[in-house]
């Protein structure tokens, strides 16, 4: 075996062990909760026997050792049961808020870093500069403040005071619905706005301030020096140096998307988006657990399948990380 | 020694200086809320027929208005402070110490013991915190002590990972080599010859460990996982946010919001300032 296919195998292996270490975390807090998925039925006009009969259903008499296993196998397979409350499967129901949370997170991410590199890149070619510190020290603040906080003033002065935009939501009330239909609708497009330019002002921070640092030292290297020694236009010494300074960008995107999609439980309350982290609240208010338990098994898979990713793409995009 | 110098780096850099000042403007405040705020934390206003003060624009007597409850935002605000400090505080020495400790122990006797401190850590990367933490709360009863314990849970990992690594470098030094000629134990070894020279790291993840405690503590409360017991920053937004007072009460919005807001930055300045100095390639010109 080669070296990387070596380092693959085993940074799989590495995977796979944590996934089953978080899955075993999540069969212990769910356990731990109190009163069993039954007692929702309390209070309902369900008699001991149908209680019962859902109990056997759900396999909840069974010895706890069966039940861990059967969790760990429905979890592998994507078998997520049915929601007390919605009467759909979970998986159906999560696939959808996927698919509505990843509507406004991809959009932020594109621009994030397309921006955020041409910004970064022209910074930090720029040393010194007037830009260069407008730059820094704006990414800086921006990059600190708590974004639920700018979410909520963008939503005072543009939804409330000025009316400009909705108010929340990811489509109106009878608006647009399905994928296409969605995405090719002004509608969405409107509702996006907001909430996707809060997020890209804080997600546009990272690209920036990386792409600054690491045009600094391709900037210094000697292959730029030959390159000007040449006579080559600076426009396009820019250009090799940001094609190098790229590197370490593409390892965070991918670290970038797997927090993304975690991170957004704030803003999809804030702007009412039904997006993964808002089923989530909603979940444990309504105690439907099986939703709640597959969301955070779902979240963390992406994190480690990202982080899974960026560590592969550092050794292929690099020809010196080396694996031996 | 390394705390003196330290400080006058961070004294020396114009935004660092700045966020010091305004943090400790947030200590005085924190130290003397009951002189500073007009009223308890749970306090209700009222008029002077007895009935209760409800959202009430500001005014000479209530500085920032009242909540839909008829309590002194002003004076909620204040409170909130003592809550951010304690929870910043309390959260970044948790796991700066814990994160140390296992970094230390993981980086100097490797083998097994640095394999299963290391998986643990990998696992600890893997959980989604805000999520995480909701689930967490929601089995256990919400309280600032869990919120603290979760924020240590959370932040230790980095540390653990970053002192490991400087552990590595340093144990290769020829001064360790030398005090171990000298027959100085693992445990003499790791506290007078390494842990000296880990401490500045764990300084600057200190720092990091009470802007992002803070933070974290208030997006906790936001979606309704907070203490209901202790009147955060956080809290106050969340109550806000359910009462629509992002369309009707601004003044019960922007204090805590701009609170929070100050707060993290200037803990971030001081933080890059001095994180300026462990790594000077950050600096500007």
């Amino acid at each position: 075996m080669t070296g990387f296919a070596r380092y693959f195998v085993r940074r799989l292996a590495l995977m796979v062990f944590v996934v089953w270490a978080i899955l075993t975390i999540i069969f212990v807090l769910f356990q731990l909760l109190p009163g069993d998925p039954t007692a929702i039925f309390i209070d309902a006009n369900f008699s001991v026997e149908m209680i019962e009969r859902q109990r056997e259903l759900w396999g909840l008499n069974d010895p706890i050792g069966v039940q861990y296993l059967r969790y760990l196998k429905n979890m592998a397979l994507f078998d997520f049961g049915d929601s007390f409350f919605q009467n759909e499967p979970v998986a159906a129901i999560l696939f959808e808020r996927t698919i509505n949370t990843a509507l406004m997170v991809v959009p932020a991410l594109i621009i994030s870093v397309v921006l955020g590199t041409i910004i970064g890149a022209v910074a930090g070619w720029r040393r010194g500069s007037r830009f260069e510190k407008v730059t820094v020290t704006t990414a800086l603040l921006l990059h600190s403040a708590p974004s639920f906080f700018v979410g909520i003033i963008a939503l005072m002065v543009f939804s409330y005071e000025l009316g400009w935009l909705p108010a929340g939501g990811m489509v109106s009330l009878g608006g647009p619905e399905g994928f296409w239909e969605t995405i090719s609708s002004a509608d969405y497009w409107q509702h996006l706005l907001l909430p996707c330019l809060v997020l890209v002002s804080r997600e546009i921070t990272g690209p920036i301030l990386l792409l600054r640092g690491s045009m600094l030292d391709v900037k210094g290297s000697d292959f730029i020096d030959i390159l000007r020694a040449k006579g080559l236009p600076e426009r396009s010494i820019v250009a090799h140096a940001a094609r190098n300074a790229l590197l370490p960008l593409v390892t965070y995107i991918a670290v970038m998307t797997g927090l993304l999609f975690q991170g957004q439980v704030l803003l999809e309350i804030i702007f009412a988006w039904p997006g993964l982290g808002r089923e989530m609240v909603t979940a444990l208010g309504d105690l439907d657990y099986p939703v709640a338990q597959a969301a955070l098994y779902l979240m963390a898979l992406v994190i480690l399948a990202m982080n899974f990713i960026a560590d592969l793409t550092y050794g292929v995009i690099d020809p010196r990380v080396t694996y031996d | 020694m390394i705390e003196r110098s330290g400080l006058a780096t961070i004294l020396d850099h114009p935004s660092g200086a700045a966020g010091l000042a305004v943090v400790l403007l947030f200590i005085a405040i924190a130290i003397f809320a009951p002189f500073i705020a007009p009223y308890g934390p749970f306090e209700v206003v009222y008029n002077a027929d007895q009935s209760v003060v409800r959202l009430a624009p500001p005014d000479g007597r209530t500085w920032f208005g009242t909540t839909n409850q008829g309590m002194d935002v002003f004076s909620q605000m204040v409170w909130g402070a003592r809550v951010a400090l304690l929870v910043g505080l309390l959260s970044a020495i948790g796991s700066v110490v814990l994160g140390t400790i296992i970094g230390l122990v993981s980086g100097y006797f490797g083998g097994w013991i640095d394999e299963i401190l290391m998986r643990a850590t990998d696992i600890a990367f893997g959980i989604p915190f805000l999520p995480f933490a909701m689930v967490v709360i929601a089995i256990a009863r919400p309280s600032l002590v869990l919120v603290i314990l979760l924020v240590v849970f959370f932040l230790w990992r980095t540390t653990a990972r970053v002192v490991r690594a400087q552990v590595l470098s340093l144990k290769a030094r020829p001064f360790v080599w030398a005090a171990r000629a000298a027959g100085a134990g693992p445990a003499r070894i790791i506290v007078h010859q390494i842990l000296p020279n880990v401490l500045p790291l764990a300084f600057l993840y200190m720092a990091i460990g009470v802007q992002t405690g803070v933070m974290l503590e208030a997006a906790l409360s936001f979606l309704g996982f907070g203490d209901p017991n202790v009147q955060s920053w956080g809290i106050m937004l969340n109550a806000a946010f359910r009462a629509g007072a992002m369309r009707s009460a601004w003044w019960w919005v922007l204090p805590p919001g701009l609170a929070l807001s100050f707060f993290v930055i200037a803990v971030f300045m001081i933080t890059r300032a001095y994180e300026e100095r462990l790594n000077p390639q950050l600096r500007m010109i």
